[in-house]
């Protein structure tokens, strides 16, 4: 295939301007000019080009172009704010959450510092000599606090080492942050010491010395402890960790070091990964940060279900499909922004209006309600509605996983169920409460229903109990007073029967009357605690909407759930398969789908190929796939033998030139067998086995 | 249920690998050679590779054609902080350039081609930085406070100062970024867990965006988590073009030539110009030595490592073996001496 490059067989497809750059490990294809006016201009009109919204239909007048482009950049500018939101907020609350654990590890380092200074600090002309001081073994006892994860996704904990960094640099230590990636056997304890020279010293010195630190050190004024942390040793190099870790056993006297490692999976890995003399330097604290299920609820409760942007879906990508799909979502950044009064202009979003109308109708959930006739009012009407429904719905879901918080109820589980539409609309959840109802019907029958486990856990529950989670209940409902007036009611209620009545409590209930929830108020039959299961039941009923069942959701909401998974995980092995195996599918051909599942010479080489392929063994004797190859290719009674098949030589006649279609034919089986070779789904003969070549992939 | 799906996918695949196993193993393996294939000049060979007829040529362009418009997606994904990786079968080469040079028309674009056999990534670090340099310098971001007035040149600093310099907090703009283009990211120059790590620690910058493309089914064992997650931050898109691999596949060899004939002087100089221009330059010693003693066996590896090393182009003996070793001029040198 080489002198393909040359000039006696020009290439057809690849640019003649390209084929030098193509031979260089890299070339600069273009230089940007970087200036912010040039930009602003250049840069607008070359996405103009395409079509920018595949949502709406468009025209290809130019100011409609300029509306679109205009409303493309705002749909930006939404996405930069809604998930810098997210993000914040996701990062805060992972921030409290470890809160308690850093303090504590602050706490530790503290003191720890001080027993390194206790035993002594160096007098000046030690201090000043470039090797350690021993005196016995105790001074050379490393302090080291491991950390559990509880978390193999040691991704999940990048974060939380790097947080405990700050905090710790903040109460005035040096922290330096080490990754596995510095305990590789190949740069040695060089690579550390480096890593950590240019985290302290801010500079890259090259002969990496221990005693550069020390000098460092002493010039620092000895008065704060040094950190290392080490985010997770499990996957550090063992015999390089256990030289780091001798090396500033022996220096511990001059650089308080006081080492954090990070443990994924039990307080066994040190012992597995050191050898006994790393192991005795060390004098291990342990710490244990949250699981990852908690962190799980927290971030649900804090992005899904508490007002934290506006949008429904926490994922970065879905973030960017949606905006990018989504025209109408620009209203997202006034929605999260702004209070109660949404005062909506349709201008200001770079929409004409008859394109919003247009698109507001074709939403399903529109189509659902019959919207006869939309104004911006009705527009700003109906968001204010939704915004109404949504602090119901989040205030009822709080509630419920208050109640069931203890009882191991997740709030994730819990949030998965309140959110399907489909269950709501089925009144799932009321045929459910009857059959809980129902003595006949056990509670494993009614499988994963974690709203009516909450509900039924009120009923068990004693009188201070009850008391305790209505308070919360009310705390909760604040601001929504239909659901609010009836917890007070059933608090003073809890009070009466207390015998501790306060008609404070009394008058402070609304009286008003919703007339929807029909609290039976039969004192003598039911306890209170059947009051408040019933509270609850209706409030799911009656206040629980999911958001898919709101008008206008769309605009909110991220479904494709699908298109989200392609995009997070791709999955090549797979689809380079089908692509080869459906290739017709793609490339829209006619000549070459065929009813029956028959192989024709017009097909893609390589998919002949490899569909041949999947008639053998694990080898491939190249000599049998070669002649079944050949057959296709030259296969003339084919049932339609059709007539664009792109052999031309072939239609003047096979005898003519017999030898020179063999070879061409050679070529064309020897690119197939490189092409597979490059997707990776053939390997080529061995010295060994010079007539077989590997199969690689076995099913999809 | 999906429980089970799953469950059944697995067990399919398992089966299916022995069921291969036994087919390839049970007695009715094929005993015929390949060399019972009339097998024509290995010059003729390589003649009508270069002219394959290609098929379905239209419906390729408007399969490719067809991703245009996708082509804004993209840039929007790419604002987002986002890497592109392409995957399906056919070379993405033409198309993932076009994307860059019509849709990105006001960015930087450095390509990389993975598919060679050897990148020194250090040096496509330091052309980016320097791009960025001057870019900075376009812009009037760097202030006084920015960079020293005499800066150290890039090519000097180590890999740590230069992604630090990539990943600068001056991100006013955000905009800004300088395209990468990975062609093969999963290609035989890049494959090794070094070269990705640090294009994952590139990908991470906040000035670069990379565009790459994998063609191996296995090429997601590259990464783990940290890497597809916290730096490249991958949005997957399958885009097959049924393209030929031409440049993909220039350097792996033709089966059928395979072993019966010597491989051509082209091949070696095309690997002879994928190289480094010091290993270039340890070839043209040792060359030179050759055409000036015609008869001698052969030259001494340690004459030629004491040569180099006074010409400053290797450091240590390892790094001469690391051209010596390529393939292709492995051949090329047995024959030689």
């Amino acid at each position: 295939m080489a002198p393909s490059l040359n000039d006696d067989s020009p290439p057809s497809t690849i640019d003649e301007a390209f084929t030098e750059n193509n031979l260089q490990p890299f070339f600069v294809l273009q230089k940007g000019p970087s200036r912010k006016s040039d930009r602003k201009s250049s840069g607008t009109g070359r996405t103009r080009r395409f079509d920018l919204s595949s949502a709406s239909p468009k025209n290809s007048a130019n100011i409609e172009d300029e509306k679109e482009d205009e409303n493309m950049n705002l749909r930006m500018e939404a996405f930069e704010f809604v998930w810098s939101k997210i993000e914040s907020t996701i990062k805060d609350v992972l921030r409290v959450i470890n809160t308690n654990v850093f303090s504590e590890i602050q706490t530790w380092v503290h003191q720890s510092f001080d027993t390194i200074r206790s035993l002594g600090t160096p007098e000046f002309p030690e201090a000043t000599q470039s090797f350690p001081i021993i005196t016995d073994a105790n001074s050379k006892r490393l302090f080291t606090g491991l950390v559990l994860t509880k978390n193999m996704e040691f991704v999940d904990d990048l974060l939380t080492f790097e947080e405990l960094g700050k905090h710790l640099k903040y109460q005035g230590c040096h922290v330096a942050n080490l990754s596995s990636l510095d305990f590789t056997a190949k740069n040695g304890v060089g690579g550390c010491l480096r890593s950590l020279l240019r985290q302290f010293l801010m500079s890259s010195l090259d002969p990496a010395d221990i005693s550069i630190l020390a000098s460092w050190y002493r010039e620092e004024n000895c008065n704060n402890p040094v950190v290392v942390i080490i985010d997770d040793i499990e996957r550090c190099c063992g015999s390089v960790l256990s030289d780091f870790i001798l090396m500033l056993s022996e220096w511990v006297i001059k650089i308080p070091v006081i080492l954090i490692m990070g443990v994924a999976t039990t307080l066994d890995a040190p012992r597995n990964i050191l050898p006994s003399n790393a192991l005795r330097c060390l004098c291990p604290f342990e710490f244990t940060l949250g699981t990852p299920a908690e962190r799980m609820d927290a971030v649900v409760e804090a992005v899904l279900v508490k007002p934290c942007s506006g949008f429904i879906i926490g994922h970065k990508i879905a973030c960017t499909q949606h905006f990018y799909t989504e025209p109408l979502s620009v209203i997202l950044l006034e929605f999260a922004s702004e209070e109660d009064n949404l005062v909506f202009e349709i201008e200001r979003h770079g929409l004409s209006p008859e394109v919003i109308w247009k698109h507001v109708f074709e939403f399903p959930s529109c189509q659902r309600v019959k919207l006869n006739k939309l104004t911006s009012e009705s527009l700003a009407h109906a968001f204010s509605e939704l915004k109404r429904l949504q602090n119901q719905w989040r205030a009822v879901v709080l509630c419920l996983y208050v109640t069931g918080k203890g009882e191991k109820v997740r709030l994730l589980d819990l949030f998965c169920e309140a959110i399907d539409p489909e269950s709501y609309n089925q009144g799932e959840f009321d045929t459910n409460m009857k059959a809980e109802k129902d003595p006949v019907l056990s509670s494993s029958q009614i499988k994963g229903h974690v709203i009516c486990k909450a509900v039924r856990l009120v009923r068990d529950l004693s009188t201070a109990q009850l008391g305790k989670l209505l308070k919360m209940w009310e705390n909760l409902t604040v601001g929504i007073p239909e659901i609010n007036g009836k917890v007070k009611e059933l608090l003073s209620l809890l009070n009466v029967e207390d015998g501790k009545s306060s008609k404070k409590d009394l008058t402070v209930t609304p009286r008003r009357h919703t007339s929807r929830i029909q609290l039976n108020i039969e004192k003598d039959s039911k306890s209170l605690s059947d009051k408040a299961a019933n509270l609850i039941e209706c409030m799911v009923r009656d206040y629980m909407h999911p958001t898919e069942c709101i008008p206008f959701h769309e605009i909110f909401c991220f479904k494709d759930v699908d298109k989200l998974q392609l995009a997070l995980i791709g999955d090549p092995r797979r689809g380079i398969q089908v692509d080869l195996l459906e290739f017709q599918k793609l490339l829209c051909c006619r000549c070459c789908t065929s009813s029956s599942n028959a192989l024709l010479p017009s097909m893609h080489d390589t998919s002949i190929m490899y569909k041949l392929a999947q008639e053998h063994g694990d080898l491939i004797n190249l000599h049998d796939w070669y002649q079944s190859f050949k057959s296709i290719v030259l296969c003339p009674n084919s049932k339609r033998k059709p007539r664009q098949s792109p052999l031309p030589k072939k239609r003047k006649g096979i005898k003519e030139a017999e030898s020179q279609s063999e070879a061409s034919i050679q070529a064309r089986f020897c690119r197939a067998v490189t092409e597979l070779q490059i997707t990776g789904l053939l390997r080529m003969p061995s010295k060994r086995r010079p007539d077989f070549a590997q199969r690689v992939a076995f099913g999809l | 249920m999906d429980f089970n799906a799953a469950e059944e996918e697995e067990f399919g695949f398992s089966r299916n690998y022995f069921l291969a196993k036994e087919t390839g193993s049970s007695g009715k393996k094929s005993a015929r050679k390949l060399s019972d294939i009339n097998v024509v000049d290995e010059q003729e060979l390589r003649e009508a590779s270069a002219n394959i007829e290609p098929k379905h040529q239209n419906d390729v362009a408007d399969l490719i054609n067809s991703y245009k418009s996708l082509y804004p997606k993209w840039v929007f994904d790419l604002r987002c902080g986002f890497g592109l990786l392409m995957y399906g079968f056919g070379s993405k080469k033409s198309l993932i350039e076009d994307f860059a040079s019509t849709a990105l028309a006001e960015h930087s674009i450095v390509v990389i081609n993975g598919y060679l056999q050897s990148i020194n990534i250090k040096q496509v670090i330091i052309a980016l930085a320097e791009i960025l340099w001057e870019q900075l310098k376009l812009n009037r971001k760097v202030s006084s406070r920015g960079l020293p007035k005499v800066q150290q040149p890039f090519s000097s600093r180590s890999m740590d100062d230069l992604l630090a310099f990539l990943d600068g907090p001056e991100m006013d703009e955000k905009d800004s970024f300088i395209c990468v283009v990975v062609n093969n990211i999963d290609g035989p120059g890049l494959r090794d867990t070094e070269t990705q790590q640090y294009l994952a620690r590139l990908a991470s910058c906040s000035y670069i965006r990379v565009v790459a493309s994998i063609d191996h089914v296995n090429a997601p064992l590259l990464w783990d988590k940290k890497m597809v997650h916290a730096q490249f931050n991958w949005y997957w898109y399958h885009v097959p073009t049924f393209a030929p691999y031409k440049v993909e596949g220039l350097f792996l060899p033709l089966i059928l030539a395979h072993g019966s004939s010597k491989q051509s002087a082209k091949t070696a100089l095309i690997v002879l110009q994928s190289l480094t221009p010091n290993a270039q330059s340890v070839f043209r010693i040792l060359a030179e030595y050759q055409l000036s003693h015609p008869d001698d066996e052969g030259m001494a590896i340690d004459d030629l490592y004491s040569i180099s090393r006074e010409r400053f182009l290797v450091s240590s003996q390892d790094c001469l073996y690391i051209p010596l070793t390529k393939e292709g001029l492995e051949k090329l040198l047995s024959e030689m001496s």
